[in-house]
């Protein structure tokens, strides 16, 4: 093999601390090895331009860069290569950047382990070969997990562009955290005015195909062609049938049934639409409550319903979706606060959550909309807000900014005093974050257009004191104690990741931070990518947000799935395993071990049976590889001959 | 022993084959004895200097064999029969194409030790066993040496004297010698200084053939003629005489047989040069049995832990 080596100078970034030069000069004593040079810039334009050339010159047949790390620039030079002729895995790169001169100072041993990472590379690209992709046509559906504001909006961009969309929503209706606000901030707009249309749309296209009250159990395939399981759960409810007129609803005996949708703060009944904007609008019975399913006596419901919709045998139901592209957007939970026991949370029912007091606020909650307490039904005269309550605390292992709580305890205690002038409102803070567009004007406004007062602090204990709430705190600007006599505290508990969030991403495969939040291809530069090919991701379940960047990261998804769906195949990466099958023994280790169920069996014409690896389920992880014990399957440009090779180097 | 001949006579129209040992070249050194017709039940022999741990033998044969529904026959140690657990649990045998006979084991001997023990060097003419006494006659006379002093290092260790997996138990259930797992052999070898240490396994492995009969005595040493110790491609060892390439070799045995060796002992008691090699995978078994409460081949329905992937494994 004819090999040329680029030593790369990255300016000073890797020649401040590394002899270039040296490196490539005793590049020339390596086997093979018949150009070397180094490059101040070899990723710009001139520099490729010179690997280029000295192919053609030179005649090379393989080229080493030793530059930075491969994650950023390897499909640049790849690319360069090919231009020249060579064949893209023809090509090794060494990091001498990462790896050498910006983690040791010494220019000595420096340029020593750069000589010594070049020498590797060498000896793996002479035993690199040629490998070729192959193409496989896109199936040009896409899944949508969660029908939250984000996943709406990704929805919606998809089937605008003409696709057809499988939206899963694990709750009887879509809508998901935004249905449950009164207004949103910073424009005091209403939520349900806002999201009521989408939601509307979402259930109107016709190439859009909700299944709501359903989850998904299992994903199989690859990028473009993926196979997903989807359990329709049991609603006891035929929505075919059922037209969501509320019949049920108002006949049903079991009355004291949990209201989930307020979050707990009123009752419905077993039988239930959730909230009049419901999408879909149909009925569904909530087996725990009721009468039929507990005591086996009842079936009201199933009296009254005009089309006869109701039917109490039914099972869940198991639906398969072919899909190209999957977007998640399956949101967040709030944190529960019962950790804070000084707190009184769940104990004195005038402490409460800032979901609950959305509910409290909005015309279609609990309680009309009338802010009142929900011990007695009292108006209150002094609210405290607490903020951070589940956020920036490592003692409940939330060291972590929820982002949207400083803003949503500004606009309740702004609606507050709409709702009631006379209100006093005191909100303990840490610190204000609101960087948001108008944002910090909104908190001001709440502040001096109206009056609230900011305790700068953290709460020690809220108490009860005859019928009101005693709030202690300090007041660390004062330099004080604090104790504000509330009627009603409001927590702000903080996000966290959603509930069922880890389950979720073993069954598609992606990463998930300690948290639970998924975790994106690259922080900055693809944040709406995940690690597995084909699997985008939208709103909070990557990490707190509000509205507008949730729907700004829907429309990304969806921008992104447009544009893999903008061709009609798509390339497979060769980098997969492969099956030496006269060395195979049939042990089915590596069958049992491969994450991706992508290996099966193959029968010879001799009746014996070898692996058979599927190249475009393959993920190339290796792990097969790593526990085949003839070694029979190797994973393609990282054989262990070519690991081998590198060691020997390494060692030599 | 005559249980055993009698037992199989009566089963014998059902069997294919019964596999077990017979006295070879001389009474010390039972071989395994693959019979096939009614008379030659008669050479089977049964005693602790029964070694071989036949279940090595199962896959082959199993593979090889015509399907006549008739059942092979087996005769298992203890250990022996964790092995066996182990090959179904991997899928190389078919439990029900089996009959196995579990025969409680007293413990096997050590021939070194026993020759070291014997005050005669006359070859033995007849061995037998009783009441933990093993009696050699010879023809200066007839010797008896307790069991409990040439025992076999494997069976100093043994939890398993009694076969799992059988389909008849032949004998009296034997008091196993350990309840608890052992590893004082390996706990030896790693109080060593790292240097000491090194300098151990040099020496022992320098004397390594490279004969491969550890190997292939293994029973979980599924890969056969396609060993990666003989492989060119990819070429993990080569050919080269020196320690460097000897070890690897027995570390690519001991990974290879990491969380699925169990502990039957016959790579070391086959070594022609008596190196040790069973504490390698003995430090894998303890391993194993550390991270994952695993012990090889006593559950057949298990999963070995390192042939499935879950990723919500922890701790490792
Ligand atoms: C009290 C409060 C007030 C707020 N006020 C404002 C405001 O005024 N302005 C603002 O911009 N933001 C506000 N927010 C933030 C806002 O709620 C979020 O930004 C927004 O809801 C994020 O949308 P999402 O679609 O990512 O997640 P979600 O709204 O959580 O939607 C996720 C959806 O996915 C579904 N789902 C979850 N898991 C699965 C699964 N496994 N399978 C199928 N479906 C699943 C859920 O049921 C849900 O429907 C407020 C938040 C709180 C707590
Ligand atoms: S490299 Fe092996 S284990 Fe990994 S996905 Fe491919 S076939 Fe499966
Ligand atoms: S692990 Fe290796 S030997 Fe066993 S079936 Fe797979 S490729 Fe063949
Ligand atoms: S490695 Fe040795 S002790 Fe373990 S199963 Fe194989 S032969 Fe028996
Ligand atoms: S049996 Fe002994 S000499 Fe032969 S390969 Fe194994 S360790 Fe080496």
């Amino acid at each position: 093999m004819r090999i040329g080596v680029f030593v790369c100078q990255c300016g000073t970034n890797i020649a401040g601390t590394v002899d270039t030069r040296a490196v490539a000069q005793r590049a020339l004593d390596y086997p093979d090895v018949v150009f070397a040079t180094d490059y101040m810039y070899t990723c710009s334009e001139p520099g490729q331009q010179e690997i280029q050339n000295a192919i053609a010159e030179h005649r090379l047949q393989g080229v080493v860069v030793a530059a930075c790390s491969p994650r950023m620039h390897e499909p640049t030079f790849r690319r360069a290569v090919e231009k020249a002729g060579l064949n893209r895995y023809m090509f090794e790169m060494a990091n001498i950047r990462e790896h050498v001169s910006w983690i040791g100072q010494d220019r000595a041993a420096n340029t020593l382990k750069a000589m010594e990472l070049v020498r590797m590379a060498v000896e793996k690209l002479r035993r690199n070969e040629p490998l070729f992709a192959s193409e496989v046509p896109i199936n040009k559906r896409v899944l949508v997990i969660g029908g939250g504001v984000a996943g709406i909006q990704a929805a919606l961009d998809c089937a605008d562009a003409g696709l057809d969309v499988v939206l899963v929503e694990r709750e009887q209706s879509i809508g998901g955290k935004m249905a449950k606000l009164d207004k949103t901030f910073p424009t005091i707009d209403c939520s349900s005015c806002i999201l009521g249309p989408k939601m509307v749309d979402v259930a109107q296209k016709e190439n859009i195909t909700l299944h709501a009250y359903s989850e998904v159990e299992s994903v199989s395939g690859y990028i473009g062609n993926f196979t997903v399981k989807i359990r329709k759960k049991a609603t006891y409810v035929d929505w075919d049938a059922c037209t969501g007129c509320g019949l049920c609803m108002e006949k049903c005996p079991s009355k004291k049934t949990v209201d989930r949708f307020n979050e707990a703060l009123g009752v419905t009944t077993a039988i239930q639409i959730p909230f009049p904007q419901a999408i879909p609008k149909k009925a569904r019975i909530q087996k725990d409550a009721c009468r039929y399913f507990t005591t086996g006596k009842c079936k009201v419901c199933q009296k009254i319903c005009p089309t006869g919709a109701v039917h109490y045998d039914m099972e869940d139901r198991e639906v398969v979706e072919e899909v190209g592209a999957i977007i998640v957007a399956t949101g967040y939970d709030l944190f529960d606060p019962a950790p804070y026991g000084e707190y009184g949370a769940g104990r004195y029912p005038d402490v409460i959550t800032g979901i609950q007091f959305e509910r409290i606020l909005s015309a279609s909650g609990p309680f009309g909309g009338h802010v009142k307490r929900p011990s007695d039904g009292k108006e209150p005269k002094d609210i405290v807000f607490v903020a951070c309550v589940g956020s920036r605390d490592k003692s409940v292992d939330r060291p972590y900014c929820s982002g949207i709580c400083c803003m949503y305890i500004a606009k309740q205690a702004i609606l507050a005093r709409d709702h009631l002038p006379g209100v006093n409102c005191y909100v303990f803070y840490m610190d204000i974050r609101s960087p948001g567009k108008n944002y910090d004007e909104f908190v001001r406004r709440a502040i001096e257009e109206y009056g609230v007062q900011y305790i700068r602090g953290r709460v020690g204990k809220i108490y009860p004191n005859g019928d009101r709430m005693v709030v202690q705190g300090a007041d660390t600007l004062l330099g004080a104690q604090v104790e504000v006599e509330a009627d009603l505290v409001v927590l702000a508990t903080g996000v966290e990741s959603s509930r069922g969030a880890k389950e979720l991403a073993e069954k598609l495969r992606i990463s998930y931070d300690q948290y639970g939040f998924y975790m994106e291809s690259h922080p900055k530069l693809r944040p709406v990518e995940t690690n597995t090919a084909g699997v985008y991701l939208a709103g909070a379940c990557q990490g707190p947000k509000d509205i507008p960047a949730s729907v700004a990261q829907g429309s990304a998804a969806a921008a992104k799935v447009l544009a893999l769906f903008a061709r009609d195949t798509i390339a497979t990466d060769p980098q997969v395993a492969g099956v030496l099958e006269s060395a195979c023994i049939g042990c089915g280790k590596c069958l049992s071990v491969c994450p991706f169920g992508a290996i099966q069996w193959k029968t010879l014409r001799d009746g014996s049976r070898k692996a058979d690896v599927l190249e475009t389920v393959c993920q190339g992880c290796g792990l097969c590889n790593a526990t085949c014990p003839p070694k029979a399957i190797q994973l393609r440009h990282f054989t262990d001959d070519q690991i081998l090779a590198e060691l020997d180097a390494l060692c030599a | 022993m005559d249980t055993l001949h009698a037992h199989l006579e009566a089963l014998f129209d059902d069997l294919e084959l019964v596999i077990g040992w017979e006295t070879g070249y001389e009474p010390l050194r039972p071989t395994p004895a693959f019979l096939r017709s009614r008379e030659d039940l008669s050479r089977l022999v049964w005693n602790p200097l029964c070694a071989p741990n036949l279940s090595v033998y199962l896959p082959g044969i199993l593979k090889d064999a015509k399907e006549t529904g008739k059942k092979i026959g087996v005769c298992l140690k203890g250990c022996d029969s964790r092995s066996l657990g182990a090959l179904v649990q991997e899928g190389f045998v078919e439990r029900e194409r089996l009959y196995v006979v579990g025969l409680p084991c007293p413990g096997t001997v050590d021939p070194e030790a026993l020759a070291e023990a014997r005050k005669s060097s006359a070859p033995v003419t007849h061995v037998s066993f009783r009441d933990g006494l093993l009696a050699i006659t010879s023809r200066d006379g007839t010797e008896e040496i307790e069991l409990e002093r040439v025992l076999a290092r494997r069976c100093r260790r043994c939890r398993h004297p009694n076969p799992l997996h059988a389909d008849v138990i032949l004998g009296d259930p034997v008091p196993p010698r350990r309840t608890e797992p052992s590893f004082s052999d390996v706990d030896a070898v790693e109080a060593m200084s790292l240097e000491e240490r090194r300098a151990y396994w040099e020496e022992e492995l320098s004397r390594c053939l490279r004969c491969y009969a550890c190997r292939n005595a293994c029973p979980l040493c599924v890969c056969r003629d396609r060993c990666l110790a003989e492989s060119r491609t990819p070429k993990w060892t080569t050919q080269r005489d020196g320690v460097r390439d000897k070890f690897l070799f027995h570390m690519i045995h001991a990974l290879h047989l990491a969380g699925r060796c169990t502990e039957c002992g016959e790579c070391e008691r086959v070594c022609p040069v008596g190196i040790p090699v069973a504490l390698f995978k003995e430090k894998m078994a303890r391993i194993a049995l550390e991270l994952w409460d695993y012990q090889a081949g006593t559950d057949p329905a298990a999963t070995p832990p390192l042939q499935t992937f879950d990723p919500s494994e922890t701790g490792i």
